[in-house]
């Protein structure tokens, strides 16, 4: 038994040492007081079994050669090195990184553009409602609509031929990177709506008197935005901005919908190439390492942001 | 004694855990009467469209065998492989279920998953109600396996309306196809249909282009005996990407279903299996009237017989089914003549039986003739060609349709995954 669990950690009346005070029992901030473990023991459980314990049966795959049938044969780390050497991979990476980069600036951005340009003013829910429907279609939906209109001949050629400008002749999903760059500006026409909505939201809930304030001071316009609104919006942005990094390392089904991460892999991305290989190629091992890879990529990244946008105490 | 909270909790908890586990264990059930004795079959597929057909044939083994069919129809080829792989190792396990020939087929019987059907066989070869030609398909190490789902032979589905406007007929020799594809080009007609890049069917010219210029080299190419940056592979893949670029295509991308746009009369010519035909009766479209079908000439002419591409899809049953006699009393049946004589006409198909009279005239006559001595039968690419292997090639001509000056590269990368599949065989190119 270590010394540390034989010595009585010192209680203070607020809750104890050198951490940080404990909400006295009946505030509410301790729900169901003592018992509060019994009743989250069975949501507990079940995420452990159909989490925890897949990802760490994941992780075993991701060092052994298995084909679904049979048994799996430890291999150690010849998957990951095998990443290393795989051009498909490294497409699989560029789209990836695309899609981060893309998704992260053009719905949000034009999301808060939007937002920012029809508050407050007469009538601006009209102006926001187009903005927000694509949002009630599904990501499958929205990949077999724009399919169609994006195909060789399809809608969008035959738009911009009529109006005479350049791109008549493109076939949009045929090439990489073009492919990627067509889907990232499809969902952008898809979660911009959302992210206005929150911005929106986001607006409404800041307090009024250090706008007031600032007007009072002469400032207006881009100064008010710059320095007075935006930093007060700055906890919505983060969440924002953070759901939006990581639904973008996770991309898949626009993708698979609309090209299946072809033609010849071109639009790949790591959640497809992981897809493909498992079920479609049936290297449950190679497929798993990149899972591996992708879980470790999104987390250290989310919490790379979210401790850069937030303050220590509050993480 | 008055249970106390923890005590409760402690109970719920596990009421949860043994109602999550018991939901685990419980298997998949079918159909049965009060004896426990099967009266429906599950018959799970990975040909969604054709539920229709399959209960209409659970109507008829219902009356005729007492068992009626449910169909559970997938649509999405890697969930259904998927599925299929993981029942092996789990409580629910499928009665009957489709697969495919060749080396698939081959990895599960390996991992002593499928239900040995010789003695079905061996009768059925005995009664003239299976041709033994199509045995060899299904016999891995001596014995057979599975009984046929579905036979075609593939060919050209070429629009009546659009021939006869241009005064063409179904070509004997690749000289006159291509004639007839010069013609139409010349009257701003598409000649045939390129399949979608994203779709499995990528493969379908390269097969075609490949049996009938050199039907030894297609077999050994997949056998590991034959490399794929073979000059005269490299010749193939040269042709094609000559008609390509020659504008004999539609439009690779172009998302529209095969027979739509065969309907529309975008293409006028398709490349498919007899199984087209379903596509055809479903759209309204009549054989001999609005639609014909003639064998692919081959390129090569100075070749012995003409090659003609042919797949048989399985219906297998596992070693370790729900109910083996069940499973097993289903596919006997299957493969009688009533029973396949209503599976073929119905959807508008050739039979594996070769006792079934179909009910459409052109499609006897081609079951006739691919049965004549003039052909020279090559099991399908997709079935022919080892899984991995399969799925680089499918990505690299996928990438092929839209850059077709990409071919060397596409063969090289496809080569490097034959390699790597024929070294852990044992064999080599």
């Amino acid at each position: 038994m270590s010394a540390h669990e034989t010595l009585p950690r010192p209680r203070s009346a607020a809750g104890g040492g050198d951490s940080p005070p404990r909400a006295p029992r009946g505030t509410g901030f301790r729900l169901f007081g003592r018992f509060r473990f019994g009743y989250l023991s069975p949501a507990v459980l079940v995420v452990a079994v159909l989490l925890y314990l897949p990802f760490l049966w994941t992780v075993y795959l991701s060092m052994t050669r298995y084909d679904g049938l049979g048994s799996p044969v430890f291999t150690g780390l010849e998957n990951y090195t095998r990443l290393l050497d795989d051009p498909a991979m490294l497409t699989s990476i560029r789209n990836t990184l695309l899609w981060v980069l893309g998704t992260t600036v053009l719905p949000v951005g034009l999301g808060l553009l939007v937002a920012v340009l029809s508050y407050d003013i007469r009538g601006g829910g009209w102006y926001r409602l187009p903005f927000l429907l694509p949002y009630a279609m599904s990501g499958a939906g929205l990949g077999l609509v724009w399919g169609f209109i994006l195909q060789p001949d399809g809608v969008a050629n035959k738009v911009l031929g009529f109006l005479g400008m350049p791109g008549g002749e493109t076939a949009f999903l045929n090439d990489g990177p073009e492919n990627t760059l067509a889907m990232i500006v499809v969902w952008t026409w898809q979660q911009l709506g959302v992210n206005m909505l929150l911005f929106v939201v986001g607006l409404q809930s800041i307090p009024r008197a250090p706008i007031e304030a600032a007007r009072l001071d002469g400032a207006s316009g881009w100064r008010l935005f710059r320095h007075v609104i935006w930093p007060l919006m700055r906890p919505l942005t983060t969440v924002v901005v953070g759901l939006a990094l990581v639904a973008s390392l996770k991309t898949f089904d626009i993708v698979w919908v609309m090209t299946q991460g072809g033609p010849g892999r071109t639009s790949e991305t790591l959640a497809v190439t992981m897809y493909r290989d498992v079920f479609v190629a049936d290297e449950y091992g190679y497929g798993s390492a990149i899972a591996v890879l992708l879980t470790t990529v999104t987390g250290l990244s989310s919490y790379a942001y979210m401790r850069r946008q937030t303050r220590r105490e509050d993480f | 004694m008055k249970p106390t909270m923890p005590s409760r909790v402690t109970a719920l908890s596990a009421a949860a855990v043994l109602l999550a586990l018991a939901g685990c264990s419980s298997g998949g059930d079918s159909g049965g009467d009060s004896a426990g004795k099967k009266t429906e079959i599950k018959l799970y597929n990975d040909k969604g469209a054709w539920s229709k057909y399959f209960y209409e044939m659970g109507t008829l083994s219902k009356r005729e065998i007492g068992l009626g069919v449910k169909p559970v129809g997938y649509t999405d080829e890697p969930s259904y492989t998927a599925f299929i792989k993981a029942s092996f190792r789990t409580k629910v396990k499928p009665d009957l279920f489709t697969w495919t020939t060749g080396g698939r087929l081959r990895e599960i019987v390996k991992q002593n998953q499928v239900a040995d059907t010789s003695a079905i066989w061996q009768e059925a070869v005995g009664s003239g109600d299976l041709p033994r030609s199509l045995q060899d398909y299904y016999t891995i190490d001596g014995k057979q396996y599975c009984v046929p789902l579905n036979t075609a032979y593939w060919g050209m589905f070429y629009n009546k309306k659009i021939f006869a406007e241009h005064r063409l007929k179904p070509p004997t020799t690749w000289a006159e196809l291509m004639r007839v594809a010069d013609t139409l080009k010349s009257k701003g007609q598409v000649p045939f249909h390129h399949t979608t890049p994203t779709s499995l069917f990528s493969f379908v010219w390269f097969g075609q282009l490949l049996a009938g210029t050199d039907p030894d080299l297609y077999e050994r190419l997949n056998t590991g005996k034959a490399s794929y940056t073979d000059p005269g592979v490299v010749k193939v893949m040269e042709r094609w990407k000559g008609l390509i670029e020659g504008g004999y295509f539609s439009e690779p991308g172009d998302k529209a279903d095969p027979a739509d746009h065969f309907k529309s009369g975008k293409a006028a010519m398709v490349m498919s299996g007899t199984w087209f035909n379903t596509s055809m009766t479903q759209r309204g479209l009549k054989q001999g009237t609005d639609y014909g079908f003639f064998f692919v000439p081959n390129v090569e002419p100075s070749l012995p017989k003409t090659s003609l591409i042919f797949e048989s899809g399985p219906l297998c049953s596992l070693r370790k089914a729900p109910d083996p006699e069940a499973s097993t009393r289903f596919l006997k049946w299957w493969i009688t003549p009533k029973a396949q004589e209503t599976w073929a006409n119905s959807r508008g198909d050739v039979s594996g039986n070769p006792k079934v009279k179909a009910a459409d005239p052109e499609l006897g006559a081609i079951t006739k003739e691919a049965a004549s001595d003039r052909y020279r039968l090559a099991l399908r690419y997709f079935e022919a060609a080892p899984a991995p292997v399969l799925t680089a090639v499918l990505d690299g001509l996928s990438g092929f349709l839209v850059k077709p000056g990409t071919y060397m590269k596409v063969l090289q990368d496809i080569q490097k995954a034959n390699d790597q599949y024929w070294k852990t065989q044992g064999s080599g190119s």
